[in-house]
């Protein structure tokens, strides 16, 4: 009975949940109904996960209105690959979130902070589940406004600027994705995903259905912060509190890359598009571009979380670029960078807002000598440092492992050189704060520092200590990401 | 290369009796023996047969004479040649 | 019997290093190596350690007669390393230094090229703590450059061992060689750790800025480790022959004209391994036997000389030769070793070096590379001069620097008596050695025109040594930097950067400039109806974003429309 509403009850749960938060005004009783919800929405993600291997792919009417009419929910191997990804980094950080947050904010505050973490989360699971495109306007909306004042709250005065730069370009991304969606609705008459792929074949080469292309390509690629849109990205990760960093890195990018992997292969029909347009080209330029352009913009960076923000920038090329293969191994390896980068990324701004929490800077001056200061942080930081270049016995050898195989199979030597080459950038940046930290004389901020709270450290390690697990067993991981793109290129939903 | 953890260095006391091999005549002593050993190593080749490994390595005082040329033109091309393309001032890389 | 690998087991036994304190944390790092040597002794040849990751079947310990050489005396060198260390306060250095040992012993005994990327990869991360650890700002750019070139080695491993995998579709670590582009990829970051002739230069630019204890670690295992995987991957490819001639003869003449005395080590270290290059390139059972024992030989006399030179750096604060001179009279102890690891590495009947090398000269001549031979007996008279004559030389004697410090610490001198006792044990007795190279031995060094061709070859080139010293013709030491291929990337590369870097930086302000100047004339014109001009200065970060957007916007109508027109 329930697993029979479990789609349903993955969106609704953190939904209720949200307002509940408000209505108590307790930081405390606020982080407790967010603690339960998240982990509540995980469970129920699993749950789905578990139900979509058994059964195959799961569909569920809104309300018990059928489909075309009413919303459908629908469930396949590759948003439930999303769903556990999102749910279960969000569910990581509210444990990590309760220390930072009642320190800083007063207890109306800390409840609405609750609140609009859910409804983010809420957004997300929402735009990753639902079947039906005008349905994933509006939680992209409800992510982007939460997201918004989560970004808002940061101390610095410049998380204000941050905030408002990410509302206009979420909204000029929603608002190209809804008129891409218009454009479709408009020539096909329906709103649903399933059928939007079975009808546009036959209208394929039509003016407004290519524009739609065009305004879900841009939208989308705001949305995913793929260079030479990823402007907004550096400063609101940089300036919202940790927790915000560590939940949109971990999170909103990700959703938006599986936004795009539904737009283009289920809806525009199983790759299809991607032989008849330059699309891929385009793709792989603009990845390759984001990869250098933004880890070298990490290097010189002397802020670590703008410096991780880059790096993201940098990842989610990689990430774009296993997309542009459009090949099973290329699908494989972006789905599964998708995984390992989230849980590397949330990991590492989870640990910087440990530092954060004890300096108030992360300053790289400031974060001189802090390895002898904060060695567990320092230490996880490395760890995932290590990831993110690509370290064998690390989940981020994995991704890279497959996305290399991808372009091997295209015979692209050049690629492989210039992925390698990106990593030995990525290592200079993880290098310049392994430097500073473990080999300079503490600076005056770090003098005497202590280490980060457990209830900071914990969640943060259980991210480290994934990212380790998922470089030696890939079966979760790649296993599925295999599959799921197996699906995604034969057109399954 | 200097390092400073070991900053004072205890040096000679001024009534520091001198050693063996602080007079000169003892070196060149010692210079005396080295030329008698080569001497004597080279002469060595008259009672042992050497068994060559070459063609042309089994001729009388051939590791003697290759040894000392090879030797001294090691030091003067370094020190001629090689010296004068790469030497530079001390803190050259120092900019 | 445990069936572990050794290297893991230093790798493991390494973390909790940190949480021990006093005699413990010795007693324990000693143990490590011991309980490692025990391990290896007691596990027969085979591979006992496989395990699959990511869906590759990785084998972990594969022990046969080559890795087990060079199991052996890795095992050895962190051991003496450990004890000359045993003073040493800073656990990083401890902790990397482990780490590093475990990594180049792992490296041994995989059996698959996956696998020896990893730990290659992890031999540059942990050995470059060891240079940072000294704390000057030289180490710490020269840690940086060190540390690039290691893993750009590695990452042409990376690179090559897919490639091979693409081609053969087996990532079995086992010869190699250069017919496809995957095994050439591969001998270049062989060559880099090598220290092939122009690959070189990261070695003789690091290894005098790491500590007096890094070095001594870091010249056993990294250039070692390349060796062994050139005799696994590349025995009998004849362009080694020539590589390693080239790289036996060229570093003796910038040793002579070196003032920084590990500089001069670091140097004579390249010869050296132009020796077992050229052994792994002849191939023949003896050319491979030489090679591997003189690897042997050489990892404990080179630890030796370093070991002295550290003395003598953490002794006095410096090893440029125009410093010292005189040091026999305060530190004798530390004169003898030097003077043994000189002997050693020169190749004196009855000393280490003697046995191994010549080995490899007879491989030559016995393949009839006669202009081989001839090269490598020159260099084995240049590095007699540079190292066994100038090292001891001008650190000990030469003209009394004044300097009085004090004879090395205990646990130093340990580490150099063990380090001596060896080289000596081996020269005498070489048939414990020979026992277990690789192949059957059936050479002996100690014939009578052997041992006279090598004893006339030596003095008569420290007579050379003697008549220009007193002829004054000998190079006066200089203190001045060398300029070697480093220069290539530390000056002209430098220069080539900044320049590109200054001038791409204009033409992109020109270009943002003409973009913005349009971009806000079209928001001029777009917020002129709209709102106070105080908007425009708040958001043109925000413009340019959207200027972008929509700039792709007409990009992709464009690409997509293309289609159909």
């Amino acid at each position: 009975m329930l697993a029979q509403h479990l789609p349903a009850l993955q969106v609704v749960i953190p939904l209720l949940a949200a307002p509940l938060c408000a209505l108590f005004r307790r930081g405390f009783i606020g982080w407790l109904i967010a603690v339960a919800a998240t982990w509540l929405a995980f469970a129920a993600a699993i749950g789905l996960l578990f139900r979509v291997l058994n059964e195959g792919v799961i569909s569920y009417a809104m309300g018990g209105w059928a489909p075309p009419i009413g919303i459908e929910y629908r469930v396949d191997l590759i948003n439930v690959f999303v769903l556990v990804v999102v749910s279960g980094v969000g569910s990581v950080i509210i444990p990590f979130a309760r220390t930072g947050t009642a320190a800083r904010f007063n207890d109306t505050d800390q409840a609405w902070f609750y609140a609009m973490y859910l409804l983010a989360l809420t957004g997300l699971l929402g735009v990753t589940i639902t079947g039906d495109a005008f349905n994933i306007f509006v939680f992209l909306e409800i992510s982007s406004l939460a997201s918004y004042v989560m970004i808002a709250m940061g101390r610095d005065r410049r998380a204000l600027t941050a905030a408002y730069q990410y509302l206009i370009m979420g909204t000029v991304g929603a608002t190209f994705i809804v008129i891409g969606i218009g454009l479709l609705w408009a020539m096909t008459g329906t709103l649903n995903l399933a059928d939007l792929a079975q009808r546009i074949p036959e209208i394929n080469d039509t003016r407004p259905v290519l524009a739609a292309l065009a305004f879900l390509t841009v939208g989308i690629s705001l949305k995913l912060a793929l260079f030479p849109l990823h402007l907004w990205l550096p400063n609101a990760y940089a300036y919202a509190p940790a927790v915000t960093s560590a939940f949109l890195a971990g999170t909103a990018t990700k959703v938006a890359i599986y936004l795009f992997l539904r737009f283009f292969y289920t809806v525009f029909g199983g790759g299809g598009f991607f032989e008849s347009t330059p699309l891929p080209e385009m793709f792989l330029v603009l990845s390759v571009v984001a990869m250098f352009a933004a880890s070298t913009v990490a290097v010189f960076q002397d802020d670590v979380k703008r410096m991780f923000a880059y790096s993201s920038v940098a990842q989610i090329g990689l990430i774009t670029l296993g997309i542009s293969y459009v090949s099973e191994t290329g699908l494989t390896g972006a789905m599964t960078h998708l995984f390992n980068h989230a849980i590397i990324k949330a990991g590492i701004f989870m640990l910087l807002g440990g530092v954060m929490f004890r300096m108030a800077s992360v300053k790289l001056e400031d974060m001189a000598g802090i390895g002898r200061k904060m060695p567990f942080t320092m230490a996880g930081i490395v760890i995932l440092g290590l990831a993110l270049i690509g370290t064998p016995g690390t989940s981020g050898f994995i991704s890279k492992w497959w996305i290399v195989l991808a372009a091997l199979e295209k015979d692209q030597w050049w690629l492989v050189a210039l992925i390698l080459l990106a990593s030995l950038i990525t290592m200079l940046y993880v290098g310049r704060i392994v430097e500073v930290a473990y080999f300079r004389e503490p600076s005056a901020k770090a003098a005497d520092v202590r280490e980060a709270p457990l209830a900071m450290l914990i969640p943060a390690y259980v991210l480290v200590i994934a990212t380790i697990y998922f470089g030696l067993d890939t079966q979760w991981s790649v296993g599925l990401a295999q599959r799921a793109a197996a699906d995604l290129l034969a057109g399954i939903y | 290369m200097t390092d400073h953890h070991e900053t004072e260095v205890p040096m000679a006391a001024p009534d520091e009796a001198p050693r063996w091999l602080d007079r000169k005549a003892n070196v060149t002593k010692v210079a005396w023996a080295l030329y008698i050993v080569c001497a004597v190593v080279i002469l060595l080749d008259f009672p042992i047969h050497r068994h060559a490994d070459t063609s042309f390595d089994g001729n009388f005082g051939f590791y003697g004479a290759y040894g000392f040329i090879g030797s001294v033109m090691l030091v003067l091309v370094a020190k001629n040649i090689l010296r004068r393309i790469v030497k530079r001032p001390e803190d050259y890389y120092d900019d | 019997m445990i069936e572990f690998p050794p290297g893991l087991l230093l790798i493991l036994g390494a973390l909790p290093v940190p949480f021990l304190r006093g005699p413990l944390r010795g007693i324990w790092m000693l143990a490590l190596p011991v309980a490692a040597f025990a391990l290896l002794y007691s596990l027969p040849d085979g591979n006992h350690f496989p395990i699959s990751a990511f869906g590759q079947e990785l084998e972990l310990l594969r022990v046969d007669a080559l890795s087990r050489v060079f199991g052996y005396v890795f095992i050895i060198a962190i051991f003496l390393g450990v004890i000359y260390s045993l003073h040493v306060r800073a656990v990083e250095e401890h902790v990397s230094g482990l780490i590093y040992a475990g990594a180049a012993i792992g490296a041994v005994f995989v059996g698959d090229l996956v696998s020896l990327f990893v730990y290659w990869e992890l031999t540059a991360i942990a050995s470059v703590f060891l240079i940072l650890a000294r704390r000057t700002p030289e180490a710490l750019a020269a840690s940086m450059r060190y540390l690039i070139i290691q893993v750009g080695s590695g990452v042409l491993l990376l690179a090559g061992l897919i490639v091979r995998w693409h081609e053969t579709g087996s990532i079995e670590f086992g010869h190699i060689g250069i017919d496809g582009a995957g095994g050439v990829l591969i001998l270049l970051a062989f060559g880099i750790k090598a220290a092939f002739p122009l690959l070189h230069n990261w070695l003789q630019d690091a290894y005098p800025q790491a500590t007096p204890t890094g070095t001594v670690l870091l010249s056993a295992f990294t250039t070692k480790l390349a060796i062994y995987a050139l005799a696994r991957g590349y025995a009998g490819t004849e362009e080694l022959i020539w590589i390693g001639v080239t790289m036996t003869a060229f570093p003796i003449f910038f040793a002579v004209i070196e003032n920084d005395l590990r500089k001069v080590l670091a140097y004579s270290l390249n010869n050296q391994l132009g020796f077992m290059v050229v052994g792994v390139g002849i191939g023949t059972e003896l050319a491979l036997n030489g090679a591997a024992a003189h690897a042997f030989t050489h990892i404990i006399y080179k630890s030796l000389l370093f070991m002295s030179m550290g003395a003598v750096l953490h002794r006095t604060g410096t090893v440029l030769a125009t410093e010292l001179g005189g040091l026999y009279k305060s530190m004798p102890f530390t004169t003898v070793f030097c003077i043994i690891g000189g002997a050693s590495i020169s190749a004196f009947p009855l000393f280490s070096g003697f046995v191994s090398k010549s080995m490899i000269l007879s491989a030559a001549a016995h393949e009839e590379y006669y202009f081989t031979w001839l090269v490598l007996l020159f260099a084995s008279a240049g590095v007699f001069h540079h190292s066994g004559i100038k090292i001891p030389f001008f650190a000990f004697f030469a003209h009394d620097s004044g300097k009085r410090p004090k004879e090395a610490p205990l646990n130093m001198l340990i580490a150099m008596g063990l380090a001596s006792i060896l080289c000596i044990g081996i020269g005498v007795w070489p048939s414990a050695l020979y026992a277990i190279l690789p192949f059957d031995v059936d050479f002996r060094p100690y014939t009578d025109s052997h041992v006279l061709a090598q004893v006339q070859l030596l003095f008569f080139s420290a007579l050379a040594f003697t008549v220009l010293i007193r002829t004054g013709l000998y190079p006066p030491e200089l203190r001045c930097t060398n300029l070697d291929t480093d220069w290539l990337y530390r000056r002209l590369g430098r220069r080539l950067l900044v320049r590109i870097t200054s001038a791409a930086g204009a033409v992109q302000a020109r270009f943002y400039g003409a973009l913005n100047r349009r971009g806000q004339r079209f928001l001029l014109q777009l917020y002129r109806h709209h709102g106070p001009q105080g908007v425009l200065a708040r958001t043109w970060p925000t413009g340019s974003m959207v200027l972008w957007v929509a700039l792709l916007l007409f990009a992709y109508l464009f690409l997509y429309f293309l289609d159909i027109f």
